[in-house]
């Protein structure tokens, strides 16, 4: 068990962190670890889709997503080794020491408590969503037939191509972690999972909270306390995204409306602000937000709406806002993927 | 069409108190809000999005390439959870500079009213003391591991309650059918669960149904009323897990593969 779970934070918590330096050296390790996520579940949908299309078995899948993390993982240490013989690290890491919140140390303790409460619950408590009968029994399927999309995951016996659902295939990432832990597919799913996606979540929040308020470290602390107050009230409906944040972290979906779409939001605050200041947009926040577009098509088939929809509202009233239209080609560019994948979407119902 | 948009924002605004506090929040940040990219996102692309989300052409192009029923996910666009969060902080930062008293009294009470009108995530029925890591009940896992042959699958008719969880377990579990049976919307039929969950069962019907679905096992809940004599059926009693009867039709041929 002590393997397996080692093996489970190099996967999701170290590799993510190292693959996230690719975008620039003046980021956070939270930012590293969240943007190093999305460009290795951005290469997953790449590499993932293809291959279920093609009929072709997990543990291909499997080899190449590996090749791919390494290639990803060499590249980003390579660069950092270079920085650091550069001497410019050492620069960045005083400079963060100095802006270390000292500010509201008992808001941060609320925080931090109600956190591990909701991290604790997550591997407490079950929750009982016939949904899992689905996504849970995917995985599970997968990992157990080295095939995708082509058992019944209600019942077992081969199928035909599920290929609507197979381009949306959060389910499989699941079944790959178990696979390469050796930890049962349930337990990764129902356990391992919604502890790693809630606490992705509120470093998302805690990205915001760094944007939106830059100055105080107490603030951003009450921040927090407010989104952690909002998530743990929030059943006040069946569908909102709190609730499939506590209730089904495991699935795409709840990925979708938890990860993606946060994440996504702050990336466009950020776009706008620089948009603002007239700044120059990085060829990497493109990249990054291309990477997001993928990663929604594979929480969710309606991720490819939901975040083409917001990119195109955003961008379109920044563009108009403060007179930029130039924006709006590279980001219609970002939306590609999400095009492409509807386009299949629509292809494999006719 | 119109009605199901309408349906779909009042469920998902269920008791309405957060989305109102939602909208006042966009007030104050309308009044208040002085950086303009802060009001693109948090004022101007809801409101867009609300018009997309109310607009009869965009609605009938989304229900007609999509399940109408996730299209309430297009309102997971609003970020309602940072706003109000923001605007409380941003309230309490100005109470703060006429008297810190205040405002903590201000975020104490904010916090309250955000408790009152949403609702505590795990009072939902739904959540129970997780029985083990697999997050399925223990009695799957040990009907499960009962009746799993190293190396093949088997077939095996369970009770409604235990569909859900047992191939998240144990995909080397085939069932003649799924949580599938469990939706009502769907209308999907099977003559098996017809038999299976009556009040009374009886063995002469579903017998030869088992057989025809290649039903390695069955299993009944506890206090199931049967009529006939399973053994008459060449039914083996197998076992009996918390309650539940698992029975081995010998009729069916279960070959052990060899493994190395």
């Amino acid at each position: 068990m002590a393997l397996q779970l080692l093996i489970l934070a190099c996967l999701l918590l170290a590799v993510p962190a190292l693959a996230g330096g690719l975008w620039g050296k003046d980021r956070s390790l939270l930012f590293r670890w969240i943007s190093g996520q999305f460009l290795l579940w951005a290469g997953f949908q790449l590499i993932c889709v293809p291959l279920i299309l093609g009929k072709r078995s997990f543990t291909l899948l499997t080899e190449l997503y590996l090749a791919y993390m390494a290639a990803l993982s060499l590249l980003a240490a390579a660069l950092e080794i270079g920085r650091r013989k550069k001497g410019r690290g050492s620069g960045r890491k005083e400079k963060e020491a100095g802006r270390r919140p000292v500010e509201g140390i008992a808001l941060w303790a609320v925080f931090g408590a109600v956190l591990l409460f909701q991290l604790a619950q997550a591997v407490r408590l079950a929750y009982a969503d016939t949904d899992d009968a689905y996504y849970v029994a995917v995985a599970a399927v997968t990992e157990n037939s080295d095939t995708m999309y082509r058992v019944l995951p209600y019942t077992g016996g081969e199928t035909m191509l599920d290929s609507r659902h197979g381009l949306a295939p959060f389910p499989i990432w699941i079944a790959f972690l178990a696979r390469l832990s050796g930890m049962r597919t349930v337990t990764v799913a129902q356990v391992v999972a919604p502890v790693v996606l809630i606490a992705m979540t509120y470093g998302i929040y805690y990205l915001f909270s760094k944007e939106l308020f830059p100055e105080r470290s107490g603030q951003r602390a009450m921040f927090l306390i407010f989104t952690e107050l909002l998530v743990l009230f929030g059943n006040y409906s069946i569908y909102t995204v709190e609730n499939f944040m506590i209730a089904r972290s495991r699935q795409g979906k709840a990925a979708l409306g938890n990860i993606v779409i946060p994440f996504l939001l702050l990336l466009l605050l950020l776009l706008l602000k620089k948009l603002q200041e007239k700044e120059r947009i990085p060829f990497s926040t493109y990249l990054l937000l291309g990477t997001v577009v993928m990663t929604g098509c594979l929480c969710s088939t309606l991720g490819a709406l939901l975040v083409c929809m917001a990119i195109g509202v955003a961008g379109a009233l920044g563009a108009v806002c403060y007179r930029r239209l130039r924006i709006l080609a590279p980001l219609m560019l970002c939306c590609m993927p999400g095009v492409a994948y509807a386009v299949l979407y629509l292809l494999s119902g006719s | 069409m119109w009605n199901d948009v309408a349906v779909l924002f009042r469920e998902y605004m269920g008791t309405g108190l957060i989305v109102i506090w939602y909208l006042l929040c966009l007030v104050w940040l309308w009044l208040n809000e002085k950086r303009s990219y802060m009001r693109v996102l948090f004022l101007y692309m809801p409101l867009a999005l609300l018009f997309l989300y109310f607009n009869p052409l965009f609605a009938g192009l989304v229900y007609r390439v999509a399940d109408g029923e996730i299209y309430y996910r297009i309102l997971w666009l609003l970020p309602i959870t940072v706003a109000i969060a923001y605007t409380c902080v941003c309230i309490y930062g100005r109470m703060a500079r006429d008297g810190q008293r205040r405002a903590n009294l201000f975020a104490l009470c904010a916090a309250g009213i955000l408790g009152i009108s949403g609702s505590f995530i795990y009072s939902s029925p739904f959540f129970s003391r997780a029985e083990n890591m697999y997050h399925v009940p223990d009695v799957v896992v040990e009907i499960c591991d009962a009746i799993n042959v190293p190396g093949r699958e088997v077939r095996a008719l369970f009770p409604m309650e235990l569909l859900q969880y047992v191939r998240q377990y144990s995909p080397m579990t085939c069932m003649p059918y799924g949580r599938e049976i469990t939706v009502d919307k769907w209308n999907y039929y099977h003559p098996l669960r017809e038999e299976m969950e009556t009040e009374v069962i009886r063995l002469e019907t579903l017998v030869p149904l088992t057989r025809e679905y290649i039903c390695h096992y069955v299993i009944f809940r506890p206090g199931q009323k049967v009529r006939g004599n399973p053994e008459d059926y060449g039914w083996q009693r197998f076992g009996q897990v918390d309650g539940y009867v698992i029975y081995r039709d010998t009729q069916v041929e279960l070959a052990v593969p060899e493994l190395d």
